[in-house]
């Protein structure tokens, strides 16, 4: 569905985006990650057709972005990060006119009105002013109007931005049900959500691709160790040179006794398990222990550590 | 053309959903009320060899208010949806940039010809309302109107011009009012130095009170329609090119 080729797009000396390469297939559901000033939304808009890209280039559904942008531009359903919409529009206005300028007319036009309307919940608010709207409202109008002529491709930057908990859980779900029946590049900075939706992450940095993989992959390759909680008692002088002395342990934390308990944390190396030498010791010992607990990376360790800068 | 309709719709809606189109019509009418009643106390005061749409539209009054309309038509159409992000939707879309400009061009060209139609009644039912010898004839209302027109949809481009050079639709306001005041002096030139200089002739040309003097009297003068024509073509175009420019290298 997006295939690009050494995007790269420069503004005089400085370079926003450097040589992307990745494609995203058909079905596909990818998360856009990178920090702020990472070059996300300046990739958006040359896939957009908005900007053009000082070298590279990218197709969207076998369509170049550049030389025949305008095909290229039907086939996407882009909602930019601040959601401009025209103030003194009615949300069905402003629906209505999208729908035109974006080539529908007659009861093909009025079909669609009605079907995002219904979809993106606007059945109640369609009379009135888009100043008058709420974020969440906002941003469903933005959603409404990228899926009006059936787009293959969705994108969205920063779908979630200033919306409160319960509406980023209420856009993120209306994202899932829309991701079933098309490709969806979601452009964010918030990690859960992406866990939640994507199927694919895109992680790029000072306008470098840093990783495009299956989130799960991309977890499980991160060279960050990974840890094991344990809360013990008994005699545990000699506790944490036992612990270190076990196989793949790198490092023992020790965070003194809490309620009780003796709570360390045992840091091992990547991809290795180390709760069985870990229980087979305190059994060893005549240590009780009542918390055993795995702590495994997550797509914020892995942002984290592809994105810092030191 | 399936593209270009709504634009214009939208674009010449958006001055009625907003106080300002009302609050340009009435500014109008009242103005050209002024104009026009000056200019009868002036023909019942003194004894003018010429008509009354000559008296009305040749007055300081009338350049006066005429040079402000077109910061006030002109000044949001790209300023503003530059700033709301509004163009960034719309260009990436499936319309042109020049379906963009030529929309919001004529839009404000069918706003700017309605807000003389009310001024048109008034002289046409003059005879009606005055019962006297009404004091010009018809085809000098024609002549004067055409060349509003044509002078005003030049005015209308460079308003255009000055909004796709910022995002801050009062820089782009001043800067139209600037260029208009700056064409309007270039028509004194050959009054103030005299016209024995050889380039006095394109001064000339581009003297739009010269002009409006000869339409108002009823001449019908093709240069400087197919000048004001052509330049208006070149400042749209000069438009297109600068909304494109400002958006690739942002």
């Amino acid at each position: 569905m997006i295939s690009a080729q050494n995007l790269t797009k420069a503004f005089g000396s400085r370079v926003a985006v450097d040589n992307l390469s990745f494609t995203v297939d058909k079905g596909d559901v990818v998360g856009f990650l990178g920090p702020n000033g990472a070059g996300k939304t300046t990739t958006i808009r040359m896939l957009t057709g908005y900007i053009p890209p000082t070298r590279g280039s990218a197709t969207i559904a076998g369509y170049d972005i550049v030389k025949e942008s305008k095909k290229a531009r039907q086939q996407i359903g882009y909602m930019p990060e601040s959601v401009p919409l025209y103030e003194d529009m009615r949300v069905s206005e402003f629906l209505k006119f999208r729908g035109k300028i974006k080539g529908l007319s007659g009861s093909h036009l009025k079909d669609r009105l009605g079907d995002v309307m219904e979809q993106c919940g606007l059945r109640e608010v369609k009379r009135r002013l888009i100043k008058t709207l709420s974020k969440g409202f906002r941003q469903r109008v933005g959603l409404a109007d990228a899926l009006i002529h059936e787009p293959e491709l969705l994108i969205l930057d920063e779908p979630t931005n200033g919306l409160d908990p319960i509406q980023i859980r209420s856009i993120r779900s209306l994202i899932k049900d829309l991701a079933q029946e098309r490709t969806v590049m979601v452009s964010t900075h918030i990690l859960s959500e992406v866990e939640l939706i994507a199927n694919k992450v895109v992680i790029i940095d000072r306008g470098q691709i840093k990783a495009a993989d299956k989130p799960a992959n991309l977890v499980n390759n991160l060279r960050t160790a990974g840890s094991v909680l344990l809360e013990t008692k008994g005699k545990i002088d000699t506790a944490p040179e036992l612990l270190k002395a076990l196989d793949h342990v790198k490092k023992v934390k020790d965070f003194g006794l809490k309620e009780g308990w003796n709570t360390y944390e045992v840091v091992v190396d990547a991809g290795t398990d180390a709760r069985e030498r870990i229980a087979s010791l305190c059994l060893q010992e005549n240590w009780q222990f009542r918390s055993l607990h795995r702590q495994g990376a997550s797509l914020e360790d892995v942002f984290v550590e592809l994105t810092r800068q030191d | 053309m399936k593209t270009l309709l709504p634009l214009i719709q939208k674009e010449f809606r958006s001055f009625w959903s907003s106080p300002l189109g009302w609050v340009l019509f009435a500014y109008t009418i009242l103005m050209e009320g002024v104009c026009l009643s000056t200019a009868m106390k002036g023909l019942a005061d003194t004894a003018i060899a010429e008509n009354l749409v000559f008296v009305t539209f040749h007055s300081p009054n009338f350049w006066f208010f005429f040079l402000f309309l077109f910061p006030l038509i002109t000044m949001r159409s790209f300023a503003e949806e530059e700033k709301s992000g509004t163009l960034e939707c719309l260009l990436t879309t499936q319309i042109e940039t020049w379906h963009l400009v030529f929309s919001k061009f004529i839009a404000r060209i069918l706003f700017y010809a309605l807000l003389w139609t009310p001024g048109v009644f008034v002289f046409l039912s003059f005879g009606n309302i005055t019962e006297l010898p009404i004091p010009f004839i018809k085809e000098v209302l024609f002549t004067t109107h055409l060349y509003l027109f044509t002078l005003g949809a030049f005015f209308i481009a460079l308003g255009c011009f000055a909004s796709s050079l910022t995002s801050n639709q009062i820089i782009a306001g001043i800067v139209t009012i600037g260029l208009l005041i700056l064409q309007y002096f270039l028509g004194f030139v050959t009054v103030i130095w005299g016209d024995q200089f050889a380039a006095s002739d394109i001064f000339k040309l581009f003297s739009a009170q010269q002009h409006l003097t000869n339409a108002c009297r009823g001449i019908l003068d093709y240069a400087p329609l197919l000048l004001f024509s052509l330049l208006t073509l070149f400042t749209l175009l000069l438009t297109n090119h600068t909304v494109n420019y400002r958006r690739w290298k942002r």
